[in-house]
């Protein structure tokens, strides 16, 4: 029979061409059309308050002819996301919030709209941190501004602390001692899960390391220098000795571990603080991580940029939906709902001066630090990188024979 | 991850030829009828052709190109590098390891789910009618679970920390088991995988060999057994050749399907593997491609893959169009 043979190998021509065609490009909502006035606002996991979206799209539409639908796009998914739409008019979302560190790679590539000439309106030298705006800058001119920023910081549990007769740590190496006293069969001394690079690399900035630097034009890995050893080994030392959380663990929700009673301390961005179970809170306290010789450690800035697609038809609007993000209203509501506002003029509404948490997070702020701004660095993101090495140091490999593998994975996807 | 994969043609239907009216030998009449089967083949044509082949053809362009983040803003053309994206991968030492653990991964896999699937199917005849049912509806549901649904309880099952796979092991006396991680060691990375792969594929295999098994003639069985064939006997040469196209059909849609594995993986790296010792065809090139912006590559190695799924199937098809015949 022809007719069968054909159809059969019809079908196996149309399989086998699916079976390569799936690595294809994501499909996105692509609900807006040419400059319409609607506008699309993409904001990334949920760490914008509800709160907060219903007041921008309700002052947004009162404000302007336009209209306002928000997205909440996962962490996980939006790099693939903005790498398939931000190019295409039709589909790209008009406003998008962006991880700090993956601002560089759609800055350079020219995605955003430049906002040098609006900065004025938008907080002028108030906005901040300066790190941000540099990661969202090519030269001179500014791609990218600050949304929110979260500094990491420690939560333990004060009767704990207090049951084991251990003070409140003020330098790592006390910090570190305490996290190991406890720790028992049953509970982590410091929940660190294996892959929770943002929070395990404080201890190599801690000690004096670095992720990666520039040298010329060269970016040069420094996890295998001396003091990135360093940390690397204490931290090695807390993963063993300190931690039961899972070596293959990220660091997504660390509270449901503490909420479980089954940590004793585990460090997050500020906003955690609202994931605490009631039950704990009067048993919860915060500092910044101490650093070696005392002081705040330098953390991880955690946060997020916010940009203008330079794709959307809508340019008028959305700068106005981006003026209205930094309005005094809406950054007091950021502030007060623990998430560091762009605009440093509103820092003190992040808590009264007798309230820890706002204590711990601006004495860790002082010291954050940012990844490497590096126009590849959103590479080593989705590559997970970062991930798989912390995750070696975790399982209790050698520390120097994989920091040096990672540095020079690190200079290949940098360079 | 929507394709034509998902609405496989009926195998049963392959071993029903249409029968033939020779009469009226009229020539509009003959022409007419030469025309019929091409029309039933436009829209199905006209779909693939769309759906497909634009993206293979932009993807056979793409893989002689450098292709990056750049030209998908626009900001830069896209710049014909010949044959250097095919040469980078031919050299490199991680494209090749992908490439084995994608075969050994596809063969284990398909065997596998065969296998099961087929004793399934051999159970579903002799059991009694409610229990049937009761079998059929499970499969059914198992089928039927939506990817990343089942993805998300699957984690949990083996989840380090709270998983109920641990505390099981660690209840029946294994208190090593407490807190392991399954997705860290590559090898027991693949186990999980194998497990979900296995479980969801099972449930299509049964039903089509089951479906094709309620055509094998009693008569020829009872005849075989008074001549004193034994189970196994009659089950290999009686039932496995009449129900081979089948199994022929549903082994080379398994071989495809699991050689371009994705989601399972890809959510499972999500959830705790590392990913550069457990990647996969279908993950390496979603990597490349969406996640390091290097399309350019991305086509090259998706290319690859198609060869390779030819390669491996080809045997398959021509056995069966010789079936066919």
């Amino acid at each position: 029979m022809r007719s069968t043979r054909i159809a059969v190998l019809g079908t196996v021509a149309a399989l086998a061409l699916g079976a390569c065609s799936s690595g294809g490009s994501t499909t996105s909502e692509g609900d807006d059309a040419q400059g319409d006035g609607e506008l699309t606002l993409w904001l990334a996991g949920n760490d914008t308050p509800e709160e907060l979206t219903d007041w921008l799209v309700e002052e947004f539409e009162s404000t302007t002819d336009g209209t306002l639908t928000v997205e909440r796009v996962d962490w996980g998914e939006l790099l693939p996301r903005l790498q398939t739409s931000l190019g295409n008019a039709d589909e790209t979302p008009d406003v998008v919030e962006i991880g700090n560190t993956q601002s560089p790679t759609f800055t350079n590539v020219g995605a955003f709209t430049d906002l040098t000439d609006h900065l004025d309106a938008l907080g002028g030298d108030d906005l901040g941190p300066e790190g941000f705006i540099e990661a969202g800058s090519v030269d001179d001119s500014v791609y990218a501004v600050p949304y929110y920023w979260g500094s990491r910081y420690v939560f333990y549990r004060t009767d704990l602390l207090e049951a084991a007769g251990i003070e409140p740590p003020t330098t790592l190496e006390e910090f570190n001692d305490a996290a190991v006293a406890l720790t028992t069969d049953t509970q982590s001394g410091f929940w660190l899960p294996g892959q929770d690079w943002r929070n395990g690399i404080s201890w190599v900035f801690a000690n004096g390391g670095d992720i990666a630097v520039k040298e010329g034009d060269q970016w040069v890995g420094q996890l295998s220098t001396p003091e990135s050893i360093e940390g690397l080994t204490q931290l090695q030392e807390l993963y063993t000795d300190a931690s039961k959380a899972p070596k293959d663990g990220e660091d997504a929700e660390p509270w449901t571990a503490f909420n479980n009673g089954d940590a004793a301390m585990f460090m997050a961005p500020g906003w955690a603080r609202w994931s605490i179970a009631e039950e704990l809170t009067e048993n919860v306290g915060a500092f910044a991580l101490p650093g070696a010789d005392g002081g705040a450690a330098p953390v991880f800035a955690g946060g997020s940029n916010i940009a203008i697609s330079k794709a959307s038809p809508d340019q008028d609007l959305a700068l106005e939906l981006l003026e209205l993000i930094m309005s005094d209203e809406y950054q007091t509501m950021l502030a007060e709902n623990g998430l560091g506002p762009a605009n440093s003029t509103f820092n003190e509404l992040m808590g009264a001066e007798d309230d820890e948490f706002a204590t711990a997070a601006l004495a860790a702020a002082e010291n954050a630090k940012l990844t490497p701004a590096a126009e590849q660095w959103a590479a080593v993101e989705t590559a997970r990188i970062m991930e798989e090495f912390f995750a070696k140091i975790a399982q209790g490999q050698d520390v120097t024979e994989v920091a040096e593998a990672t540095d020079a994975q690190l200079e290949d996807a940098l360079n | 991850m929507t394709d034509v994969t998902s609405a496989p043609a009926p195998p049963a239907a392959l071993g029903t030829p249409l029968p033939r009216t020779d009469v009226r030998p009229d020539r509009t009449n003959r022409r007419r009828r030469a025309l019929v089967p091409y029309l039933f083949l436009a829209p199905v044509a006209t779909v693939l052709l769309l759906a497909l082949g634009y993206p293979l053809v932009r993807q056979v362009v793409m893989s002689f190109q450098e292709f990056g983040l750049a030209q998908q803003f626009g900001t830069a053309e896209p710049e014909w590098v010949g044959l250097d994206n095919y040469a980078a991968l031919v050299d490199d030492a991680t494209m090749w390891g992908v490439v084995a653990r994608s075969l050994a991964f596809c063969v284990v896999n398909a065997g596998l789910t065969m296998v099961i699937g087929t004793a399934v199917a051999t159970l579903m005849t002799q059991l009694a009618g409610p229990v049937r049912l009761a079998l059929q509806t499970c499969l059914l549901l198992a089928w039927a679970m939506p990817v990343i649904a089942a993805m998300t309880v699957w984690q949990w099952l083996f989840d380090t920390q709270y998983g109920v796979v641990n505390w099981a092991l660690v209840q029946a006396g294994l208190a090593d088991f407490a807190g392991h991680s399954w997705l860290l060691e590559p090898l027991s990375f693949y186990a999980v995988a194998t497990v979900i792969v296995v479980w969801m594929s099972v449930p299509f295999v049964a039903f089509s060999v089951y479906a094709a098994l309620t055509q094998v003639s009693d008569e020829v069985l009872e005849a075989a057994q008074l001549d004193g064939a034994g189970g196994w006997q009659r089950f290999r040469h009686i039932v496995v050749p009449t129900i081979a196209p089948v199994l022929s059909v549903v082994t080379l849609l398994q071989i495809i399907w699991d050689l371009r594995v994705f989601a399972q993986i890809y959510y499972l790296q999500g959830a705790g593997g590392l990913r550069s010792q457990t990647d996969l065809l279908g993950t390496y090139i979603y990597n490349l491609g969406i996640g390091q912006s290097n399309y350019g590559m991305a086509s090259a190695v998706a290319m690859f893959m198609l060869v390779l799924t030819l390669v491996l199937t080809i045997g398959y098809v021509r056995r069966l169009a010789k079936e066919e015949d």
